[in-house]
């Protein structure tokens, strides 16, 4: 059974249409891109997978392990294993790091019928992660995402990718406002967390950030609708050639 | 126990009582009472019993706005009497606003009245506290209490407010004398069904530094009024405050920061946090002389309305007569952030977890104007009870 299966959907915001029949089916294991011009509808489909309010599914599906996720709001989806790491990742003043991780795991703990965290041991471990991708104590210590750069943010995002595991990660232009180290420890971050436990979906414009996290699929969509997939090699078409022919051949 | 009552004998309390008969509660006409109205406020202060309570150190105990307990008590450099007439009353009514409601229902109808005395260079590290209660829900109480604070002295207190009264309308006099410290917070959680109508008056010298905060959570109406006057130069007042209302709970909030002198910083934090169909109410005037040049003075009022029948009205007011001055004033009103809870929902945490957190964020942010720590803990207790009852 696939990870995540994408139905014919279709979806709008207000009056308007945005996704006009997506088709998609990851299996766990695999990482496939999205790639298209502004305005194509690749935040909006982050969007309509997480459960974003004020978005209206019209029609189509999507099914996580078989199982519809219309119905279910962005939490539920989460603590069934989505995970959307934001273009924008939203500054929480006065909700302090910690307590925010801690939720946040122990959301998915009680969901699994799990006990929740030890305080002393998730700090611990929270630590140490952080530590690999280079978010340091004091980010740790302040209001979520208050005060953090831009690529402090990023690897923030990551961070709590980390800490939750899902089995479907969608990464919605993680690369932009990235400076080359930036991308590089972000990216070695998204391709330690790769492995047969779980599917990723990478969003993104440009192909700068798929010659490090390398998808084994790459689709690209245009007006709401993906008008072709192919390989890694797919990108560097894009790359080098823009969206207009693929969209003009469509 | 005196033998007369004040409220009888003084020609001042005689005076305030006519007037209160004469003008009645404020019309609907009335600026200052606009967004707050009072259809009707019983009135039946009681005379003092011989109740035994039990004292504990530093606690001030008032049944009735009569003081129980405590007086033998106070840390050293701390000294209370009693207003017993005209005499000793006298001081403490020149200080109050002409023509104000509370200045004639309540020392027109005064219970107990007092004179706290701080030591001048008295340093008094632990906090003293006024905890206001009532004996049966039959009296109405007015206490009338002056709080002189001596040059260079260090002083904190706590106004615990958490009375069945009908009604609770005290009236706090302050005078902080030059280079005195004045921490002070207020508790305001009366029983749900009561009217709490403060008025407190902060008349401040030179050089002192004064850390105010009111959290109000308690009553089915509150109002807070608050006139601070900075008589002199280089004064470092904040005054802030919290309120938080559910059901049909109404908190009014009216401050008045006038400064006289140049040099003074005044800082105005307020925070308000609405459900159900509460009403919220801020009016803030800050008042600039045309002396008071070099004057920063800084109000800023943030509502969050938890339902969409909840309701928040501000009023923030600037009167400056000054031309070298920084002031600014704002007032938002908003609901939680569509975007701060779809983020912490996307991470798993439920819908209302996620809305727990945001509102103690927005709480704690404005806690944290309060610089005493002891007296800091007062007050975060009794919200973190109100939040216990927002997640329910």
């Amino acid at each position: 059974m696939p990870l995540l299966e994408i139905r014919n959907l279709k979806a709008k915001i207000g009056d308007k249409q945005i996704l006009n029949g997506v088709n998609l089916t990851i299996d766990r294991g695999e990482v496939h891109a999205i790639m298209g011009p502004n305005g194509s509808g690749k935040s909006t489909l982050s969007y309509v997978l997480s459960g974003r309010d004020g978005y209206e599914v019209t029609e189509g599906d999507i099914l996580i392990d078989g199982e519809s996720v219309l119905e279910m709001e962005a939490d539920e989806r989460a603590r069934a294993g989505m995970f959307l790491a934001f273009q924008y990742p939203v500054e929480l003043p006065g909700v302090g790091g910690m307590s925010f991780l801690r939720a946040a795991v122990n959301a998915r703990l009680r969901e699994a019928g799990e006990d929740e965290v030890d305080q002393l041991a998730f700090v611990k471990m929270v630590r140490s992660k952080a530590k690999e991708l280079g978010v340091n104590d004091d980010m740790l210590k302040r209001a979520v995402n208050v005060g953090f750069s831009g690529g402090e943010k990023k690897r923030y995002e990551i961070l709590q990718m980390a800490l939750l595991e899902p089995s479907l990660a969608v990464l919605d232009e993680t690369d932009s406002g990235l400076d080359v180290d930036a991308l590089r420890i972000v990216s070695e971050g998204v391709n330690a967390l790769r492995g047969e436990a779980r599917g990723m979906v990478v969003i993104t414009h440009y192909q700068r950030l798929l010659s490090h996290i390398v998808p084994d699929h790459v689709h690209i969509l245009a007006n709401g609708k993906i008008i072709k997939s192919g390989n890694k090699d797919l990108a560097l078409e894009v790359e080098n050639n823009g969206y207009a022919g693929l969209i003009d051949a469509a | 126990m005196p033998l007369d009552l004040l409220r009888e004998e003084a020609a001042l309390c005689r005076d305030a009582k006519q007037a209160f008969l004469a003008n009645g509660l404020p019309s609907a006409k009335s600026e200052a009472w606009i967004y707050t109205r009072l259809a009707d406020v019983p009135v039946n202060p009681s005379s003092p019993s011989d109740d035994e309570v039990a004292a504990e150190n530093g606690v001030l105990f008032f049944a009735d706005g009569w003081l129980q307990s405590g007086a033998d008590d106070l840390p050293d450099g701390v000294t209370l009497s009693e207003m017993r007439d005209d005499a000793s009353l006298s001081a403490f009514h020149a200080k109050l606003p002409d023509a104000h409601l509370l200045s004639h229902l309540s020392v027109g109808h005064a219970t107990g009245a007092y004179v706290l005395d701080v030591t001048a260079g008295a340093k008094i590290s632990s906090a003293v506290q006024f905890v206001f209660s009532a004996s049966d829900e039959d009296y109405t109480s007015h206490p009338l209490i002056y709080v002189r604070i001596g040059a260079h002295a260090h002083f904190k207190m706590a106004e615990i407010h958490q009375s069945s009264a009908p009604l609770s309308a005290p009236i706090l006099v302050i005078d902080v004398a030059e280079s005195a410290h004045l921490d002070h917070v207020k508790l305001q959680a009366d029983e749900p069904q009561t009217t709490h109508l403060a008025l407190s008056i902060m008349d401040v010298a030179e050089q002192a530094q004064i850390n105010s905060f009111t959290a109000a959570i308690g009553a089915k109406l509150g109002r807070h009024e608050t006139h601070a006057n900075l008589n002199g130069e280089h004064i470092d007042m904040s005054l802030s405050s919290l309120y938080l209302a559910r059901g049909s709970q109404h908190q009014d909030m009216t401050t008045r920061m006038h400064h006289f002198m140049p040099n003074c910083t005044s800082n105005q934090v307020i925070r308000g946090v609405l459900d159900d169909t509460a009403k919220g109410v801020f009016q803030g005037k800050v008042l600039v002389a045309r002396d008071a040049q070099k004057t920063d003075g800084q109000q800023m009022s943030r509502a969050l309305l938890l339902s969409r029948k909840a309701e928040a009205d501000a009023k923030p007011e600037l009167e400056i007569y000054a031309d070298d001055v920084v002031c600014s004033h704002g007032a938002t009103v908003g609901e939680l952030d569509e975007m701060h809870l779809f983020y912490m929902k996307s991470r798993g945490i439920e819908e209302d977890e996620a809305r727990a957190m945001l509102i103690e964020a927005f709480v704690a942010d404005a806690l944290e104007e309060i610089q005493d720590e002891d007296l800091s803990v007062i007050l975060q207790n009794a919200v973190s009870a109100w939040m216990m009852g927002e997640a329910e």
